[in-house]
Order: structure tokens, then sequence, then C-alpha cells
């Protein structure tokens, strides 16, 4: 619940007091503004900056470090000096400095340049067996390095890391990923953003994570503190109307609200903001209960295929009845690490995929490689834009940055030996990407096998989201699947960003262009005998499925707030094919 | 053995002072030795170097990274070469750390006087 507030000043409000934007996320929710600083007060540390940022990053862990020290017992301050020591050796940051010096961002020249002195430490440890006390005093330092690069990471982390107050209107321009999926939901609140759009990615977790959004609304004059409410079925966000109005304005919990949403006015034919379907009615909240597979199915011929959900983060796992789906297809890892120093914990990627498998024992689940540029950044990482849409991004920034692609390597080769892992590459263009990763996870293999880690090298699928890939399918015999991204593959196709509202019409409007490559991608995939999938926002459309289902395909993989609809539709889930 | 030598031996060569000592030290050159070598390395202001058993790659003396990376361990044979102002006095000081055991024994001390073998003081 929002913290309760002096009533409102009617008086006081300028402007307009309905703003018309457009919807992007159901739900109504009412609470104070917190506008978002701009984003210029966010530099993202690159160049100059990024090094400014290094060398702020260890002042502060050495100042930490000598703190701890001071007051520990001398074994512990010992450990601490040691650590200090290194923190201090400019042989220890020389290799960090070159690698900012070539492009890295902070958070991935440190931890890269670390895990370099570490392989270093670790590489020539001396056998157990002719180490009697089972231990190598040098190889342990290792786990001081590891140490050191957290501290470190989690000091670069805390720069950019701005949350906001619970149950508060999140007001801004745009809104980033990573402080959508930094902050507590679960106190309900929303988002009224000056541009935006209803296909970014900050939507799609908006829908899936039941907060309602609003975007397009042009400039905000709205103060910080004001209550303002958004209703994100019909697109507005409304001021000064709650005083004296408390019996209609009232904050909801987003998961009541939101899934019962009638169809925004102005949605696209396709892209995942059409109606609840048949299902509507009856839809069931994503975190309820599930009342079974056939409880809301309509009357009349249902269509088989497999339902599948996309993860996004391990809150949406609890969105998710797991009776109800055959796996999961998608995780968008990138999604799962809300700072560069989670995303470069390989213990973290470990911890976050045994959850997940947890959650669906016995069925599959399809790990997606991080895929970060574009509108994905991570600071310290990928600092993003809308240049690297073309660029970088995908399986091209981890294939030019081998030592982040490793470290997520060895946590799937891990988890895959404990479960029914898939990894699915993002951003393929040419069969030679998929061949590059298949060698680093063999290398990976082996180096964990040699220290007696139990690893699997998972099958290798690919995401189908550029057309180069889509239109030479029959190239890609050595992906083990196909997963289509409909979001970035319509993009691409229609050479009309996602995320810029002036050519949205454009995007949405390729849909006869997309429908023929998908008719393609279907036959390709066929002929090769692989399996298929649709894994974007086309997939949640219940209209779509059926075409889509016509073309012969027969899996798909939605948000957990689309699985009822979807489940109206489908037949029980056919066993999980081997 | 680990007594101090007034006489410590060394050698001149120009301005570089060097001396050889064999580490004697339980478990070698780790964590905390290797804070004592560098910081008292880094009081002094000439360059110094060690080479680690005859290797010819000398490695910068006031480097933990480098010094660990050298995993010196007992019955090394530890070269340390200094050149520049107090080099004679850096080479005296640090050879001396090497054969007092890096005053381990002080900060370890165990009752029964013990000091050999065991890797001291890391936690577990």
């Amino acid at each position: 619940m929002p913290a309760p507030m002096a009533a409102p000043m009617v008086a006081r409000m300028a402007g307009p007091r309905e703003l018309t934007g457009k919807a992007a996320s159901p739900g109504r929710a009412l609470g104070p503004a917190f506008r978002a600083p701009a984003p210029a007060a966010l530099p993202a540390p690159a160049g100059e900056d990024a090094r400014a940022a290094l060398a702020a990053a260890l002042a502060r862990a050495v100042e930490e470090l000598r703190g701890l020290a001071a007051g520990a017992d001398p074994q512990s301050a010992a450990v601490l000096d040691f650590q200090i020591e290194m923190l201090l050796d400019p042989e220890m940051v020389e290799p960090a400095l070159r690698r900012l010096a070539a492009g890295d961002g902070a958070a991935l020249a440190w931890a890269g340049a670390m895990d370099a002195h570490i392989r270093t430490l670790a590489a020539d440890a001396v056998p157990a067996a002719t180490n009697p006390a089972g231990e190598d005093a040098f190889a342990a330092r290792a786990a001081d390095l590891a140490d050191l690069k957290q501290r470190v990471l989690d000091g670069l982390a805390g720069r950019s890391r701005a949350d906001f107050p619970e149950a508060a209107i999140y007001v801004g321009e745009d809104m980033p990923p990573s402080v959508f999926l930094a902050h507590d939901w679960s106190k309900g609140g929303g988002i009224a953003l000056a541009a935006g759009s209803t296909v970014s990615h900050v939507a799609m977790l908006a829908r899936a994570r039941g907060v309602p959004m609003v975007i397009g609304l042009g400039t905000l004059a709205v103060e910080e503190g004001e209550w303002l409410r958004v209703d994100g079925e019909a697109g507005l966000v409304l001021r000064g109307q709650i005083a004296g109005d408390e019996g209609a304005i009232r904050p909801d919990p987003p998961a009541a609200d939101a899934p019962n949403a009638s169809p925004p006015a102005g949605s696209g034919p396709l892209l995942s903001l059409s109606p609840a379907g048949r299902g509507s009615k009856g839809s069931v909240p994503p975190d309820a209960p599930s009342p079974g597979p056939s409880a809301d199915r309509p009357a009349g011929p249902s269509i088989p295929f497999r339902l599948e959900a996309n993860i996004n983060s391990l809150a949406d796992l609890d969105a998710v009845d797991p009776a109800s789906i055959d796996g999961i297809g998608l995780v968008r890892t990138e999604f799962l690490f809300l700072s560069a120093a989670e995303a470069l914990s390989e213990e973290r990627h470990v911890e976050s995929y045994r959850r997940i498998l947890a959650r669906v024992p016995g069925r599959p689940v399809r790990l997606r490689l991080l895929d970060l540029g574009g509108d994905k950044a991570l600071p310290g990482l990928v600092e993003g834009g809308p240049g690297s849409l073309l660029g970088e991004r995908g399986i091209r920034f981890l294939l030019a940055h081998p030592d982040l692609a490793r470290l997520q390597a060895r946590a799937i080769l891990r988890v895959a030996a404990e479960g029914e892992v898939g990894v699915l590459l993002p951003m393929v263009t040419l069969p030679q990407e998929v061949a590059a990763v298949a060698r680093l996870f063999e290398e990976e293999a082996v180096a964990l096998a040699r220290l007696g880690v139990p690893v699997r090298c998972p099958p290798l699928g690919i995401m189908v989201e550029v057309p180069a890939t889509a239109l030479t399918l029959d190239l890609f015999a050595d992906a083990a699947f196909f997963s289509v991204g409909t979001n970035d593959l319509m993009q691409y196709l229609s050479a009309a960003a996602r995320d810029n509202p002036a050519v949205a019409p454009l995007n949405a409007g390729s849909e006869t262009a997309l429908f023929r490559l998908l008719a393609q991608i279907s036959a390709a995939a066929r002929s090769l005998g692989k399996p298929v999938a649709i894994c974007g926002d086309l997939a949640g459309d219940p209209e779509a499925v059926a075409r889509l289902v016509a073309l012969g395909f027969g899996d798909f993989s939605v948000a957990p707030s689309r699985l009822s609809a979807l489940r109206a539709l489908a037949c029980p889930p056919v066993p999980v094919e081997g | 053995m680990s007594e101090p030598s007034p006489a410590f031996p060394r050698e001149r060569s120009g301005t570089r002072w060097q001396t050889e000592v064999e580490v004697t030290h339980g478990i070698g050159l780790h964590a905390r030795p290797s804070v004592a070598f560098t910081r008292l390395a880094k009081s002094f202001p000439c360059a110094i170097e060690v080479a680690v058993d005859g290797s010819p790659d000398w490695l910068n003396g006031k480097s933990i990274v480098k010094i660990m990376g050298a995993r010196i361990r007992r019955g090394t044979r530890l070269r340390i070469r200094a050149e520049g102002f107090r080099a004679e006095e850096a080479i005296v000081a640090l050879g001396e750390l090497v054969r007092r055991n890096f005053d381990e024994e002080r900060k370890n001390a165990r009752p029964d006087g013990r000091s050999d073998g065991r890797p001291d003081g890391r936690p577990a």
C-alpha cells in the first residue's frame, strides 16, 4: 500500500486533469508520482567516464577493506591486508584498464581482468594427491580474487542502481528494463511514460508482471509526489481527481486488476495487446491457482499444441502454474540479473537456473544466452542504445566478449547436468556463430570436467529473429531446435524499430510479410526434422495462434499473463517429445 | 638459520645490488608473506626485482600479483636485486625478512615453539 499522504491540494494542480496516451499494459494503479531523473543524470560509464567509475569503485573498495581490517582480529586482518595490497597493485588493475581502452564497459573490463588473474592462480594448482593438506594455498587465494572482483563490481553497480518508492507511479521519458526489474512491484504502482512503446521490453515486462502502464503521454508536467491514476486500459493518466472521489479510485493490487482487462483502444492487430480472447471472461490472474487446463476452455474443437512459459525474472515463476505448462520455452537470462555484478557472477547464474528447473521438474527449460544490446543495457557491461540494434547485440556481443559467454556457458553446463536444459542463441545470423558457441561450450565443458565438476553439454538451438537466418534456415542443420522471436523478426523485417512510436504502424503493418516468412520457416524446420517454437508476443494472441497452427506450428511459449488465454485454446498438454 | 646476519651476503654491480636467499617459510610466499614482502619493498624508492630458482625472468618485487604469480614455495632460491637510491639497504632488509620467515613466528607464536610446515593463520 502507498504511504498515506496528506490530501492532495486540487487547487495546486495545473495543466489538464486527464493526460491521454496509449495503453501499454492493462490494469489500473493509483499512487504518488515518482519523477525519474533525466537520463543525463545517470551517465553511462564509457571511455574516460568508465575509467573514473572504476577508479572510484576501487578506491571505495580499498576504503571499505581498510575499515574492515581496522576492527578485525589479526588473522582476518591479514586476509584483508592481502586483498588491499592486491587492489593497490597496478599489475592488478592494468589489464582492466587495457580492456577499458578496447571499449569494454567498466564492470566487464574489471570482471574479465579479474577472471584472467583467477585463472592464472588456479591454472597450475598442485594436484591434491601431491598435496597432503588437500588444498593448495596459492590456488585458495583465487577465492580472495573472486571476492575482490565482486566487491568492486558491487561498487560499480551501487552507482547505477536507482530504485524508487514502493507503490509509486514511475513517471519518465522511458524506463530502463533494469530499473523495472530492480523494483518491487508487489505493493502495486504503475508506469506513465512520455515516450515509450507498447512493444518495448519494459512494456513486455510490465504486461508479464501485471503492472499498469501508459506510454506516449508527451510532456509530463506532473509534480513529484502528486497522486496519479494510471489507467492501462483506456491509456489515460488522471491527475487531481483524488479528493472526494475515494469511492471510485482506490489503489488496487495489480494482479487482481490486470488480467480482467478489456482490450485497450488502439492496440495493433497482433502485437500482444489483443483481448484475452475467448477465455477473457473467466481468465485467471497470473498468480492465482489454476483451475486446471480445461476449466475455461471454450466449447468447440480445441487446437493441439504445446504450451510453454516465457520467464523474465524469478518472480515470474510464481505467476506460472507449473501443472499447466509443458516447460519453459524461453528464459530471457539478460533480465534475471539486475546489475553487471550479478550478471558476472557464475554462482548467481547457477542459482537462478536451478530455481527455474526446480519449478518445472521433468520438463524442458530453454535458457537463452544473454541478449544484451539494443534496448537491453546493463550499465557497466553493455551500454546498448538504438545503434546497437543493428550492431553488437545478442550472440554478436557475446562472441566479441567471450569472458562473459564462457561464464554463462560454465553455469549452464553445470546446471544441464541436473535437468533438461536447452540453450537458445540470440540474434544468430550465420551458421559459423553457432559453431563458435558450440566450441566455446565444449572447451568449458572439458575444463570443468578436468576439475571434477559434473557437466553436460546441452543442445544448442537458435532464435530465428534475423531475416537472413529465417530465409536460410536450411543452412542451420547444426542447430538442435529453432525458436522464432516474432518481435525482433518483425522489426528487422519491416526496418521499423519496435520502440519508435513514429514507425509503429509500419512495424505492425508488416504482418503479411511476417506470416509469409513464418510459412517458410515452418516448412524449412519440418524438412530438417527440427522442432520449431514461437516465443514472441505473437504467440500470446489467440487469433494469431490459430493462424500459426494452420502454418504447422505447434509449440508456443508465452508470458505468464497470456497462459490462461492460450490454455483456453489448447488441448490438455501433450506429452513432451523426446 | 633465522638469525639476522649483520654481514648479509650481497653483491654489487655498478648501482645494482643483488642477493640470494632460500625460502624456509612453511608454505612459501603465500598471502601474508607476500604482503609483508611487497609492503617492505614499496617502502624503498629504488626499483626492486626478484627471480626464482635461476629463472631469467625478473619480476617486480613491489607487485603482489607478480610475487603470488611466481608461486614461491619452501626451498625456493630467491634472488633479489635492487637498483637506485637505498638499493643496498633494500636488499638487506628484504633478504632478512625472508630469512626471518617473514616475522611470522612472532605473530603466530605457538606454545610448543613449533613453527614448521603449517599454513599459518589462514582461515578455514
